[in-house]
C-alpha cells in the first residue's frame, strides 16, 4: 500500500511554527537579558549580552547565506546584500529604504520590521520606550555580518513610529 | 443584526479584556463584579452541560439565547473563554470568535513580546484591531434597537 503524504503545504517559509519560532525565542531571550541586568545598572537598561549575542549570530549566519556568492565589488555591494537577500531570509522582506552619505554612514529603514509589527501602530505611542530592546539583537546581528564581510562599524536602531525603524550603520575607517 | 459586547477571559477566570458597542442597558454595577459573575455563571453552565448532558457533550456549551439576545461562548483548548453578545438575528458568530482568537488575540498579543499572557490585555494596537475586525465582520450593524 502507498501512503501519499503532501509535505509540500507543512514545509517551506510559509509553516506557522517555524515562523514564530525565532519570533517567542527572541522574546523570551530579550526578557532573560533584562532579568540579568537588573541588578547591575539602575534606570537604564544594559542591552550590550543582547548585542553581543548578535554580533556573534550574525558573524556565522553570514558564511552560511554568502556561499553562493562571488566575491562583493565593494563596501555598498555588501551594504545592498544585507538590504536584499540577507534581510529577507531573515526577516522575510527586504529592507524599504537605504540611505547613505558616501562616507561610511548607511541608514537601513525597515518601515514594517517583523521585530515590532505585532507590538505597535504609528498612531499610539504605546510601547515606544521598549522598542530599543527589541532591536538591540538587530544590531549586534548588522554588525557582527558586516564584520565578517571584513567591515568594522558600529550600528545603532532608532524608532520614532512603530512598526517602522533605522539602523544607522557607521564604518570605523582604520 | 447587532454585536452588543465582548468578553476575554483567561483560563483562570480573570477579566482578560473587554469591550461594548452597542449596549443598550448598563448592568448597574462595577465591570469587575459584572465579569465575576459573567464567569461566575459560565462556569456554571459549563458544568451543568456537560453533567446533563445525555450523549458525550464534544463541544459543550456553545451559547443560550434569551427573548432579546444570544450569548455565544468560545472556549480553546488552553482555557481562553470568549464571550460575545449579540441580537438574536445573528447567525456564525462562532466563526467570529475563532477568527478573532486566530487573527487578532494570537497576532497582537501572543506574538506581542511585551504582552504578558495572562494579564488585562493593554496593548492599543489589539484593541484597534478588535475594532476592526467586528466593524468589517457583516454581523456588525450599528443600527440602534
Amino acid at each position: 500500500m502507498k501512503q501519499v503524504v503532501d509535505t509540500k503545504t507543512n514545509s517551506g517559509s510559509t509553516g506557522e511554527a517555524d515562523e514564530c519560532l525565532f519570533e517567542y525565542l527572541h522574546a523570551e531571550i530579550v526578557n532573560y537579558v533584562l532579568s540579568l541586568s537588573l541588578n547591575t545598572k539602575e534606570g537604564k537598561e544594559d542591552l550590550s549580552r543582547l548585542e553581543w549575542m548578535g554580533f556573534s549570530v550574525g558573524y556565522k549566519i553570514i558564511e552560511r547565506l554568502t556561499r553562493e556568492w562571488s566575491r562583493f565589488k565593494d563596501e555598498l555591494d555588501m551594504i545592498k546584500f544585507i538590504c536584499t537577500d540577507f534581510w529577507c531570509s531573515l526577516y522575510h522582506k527586504q529592507i524599504d529604504n537605504l540611505r547613505t552619505n558616501h562616507h561610511g554612514v548607511y541608514v537601513l529603514q525597515d518601515n514594517a520590521f517583523r521585530l515590532l509589527d505585532k507590538v505597535g501602530t504609528s498612531n499610539s505611542k504605546q510601547y515606544l520606550p521598549e522598542s530599543p530592546r527589541l532591536l538591540a539583537f538587530t544590531c549586534g546581528l548588522l554588525r557582527g555580518s558586516l564584520a565578517n564581510l571584513g567591515i568594522v562599524s558600529t550600528v545603532t536602531a532608532e524608532t520614532s513610529t512603530l512598526p517602522s525603524c533605522k539602523f544607522h550603520v557607521q564604518v570605523q575607517r582604520v | 443584526m447587532t454585536i452588543h459586547n465582548l468578553y476575554i477571559f483567561s483560563r483562570n477566570g480573570l477579566l482578560l479584556y473587554y469591550s461594548e458597542w452597542n449596549r443598550l442597558n448598563k448592568s448597574g454595577i462595577t465591570k469587575e463584579e459584572e465579569a465575576k459573575l459573567m464567569y461566575g455563571m459560565l462556569f456554571s453552565i459549563k458544568s451543568f452541560v456537560s453533567k446533563i448532558s445525555p450523549l458525550d457533550p464534544k463541544e459543550g456549551f456553545l451559547y443560550y439565547k434569551t427573548s432579546k439576545y444570544t450569548l455565544h461562548y468560545f472556549e480553546t483548548p488552553s482555557g481562553l473563554k470568549f464571550v460575545l453578545n449579540t441580537d438574536n438575528a445573528t447567525q456564525n458568530a462562532r466563526e467570529l470568535l475563532q477568527q478573532l482568537y486566530r487573527e487578532v488575540y494570537l497576532e497582537y498579543v501572543v506574538k506581542n513580546p511585551l504582552c504578558q499572557l495572562n494579564e488585562p490585555i493593554q496593548s492599543e494596537l489589539f484593541k484597534l484591531k478588535v475594532d476592526e475586525l467586528f466593524k468589517k465582520s457583516p454581523l456588525f450593524l450599528s443600527r440602534s434597537l
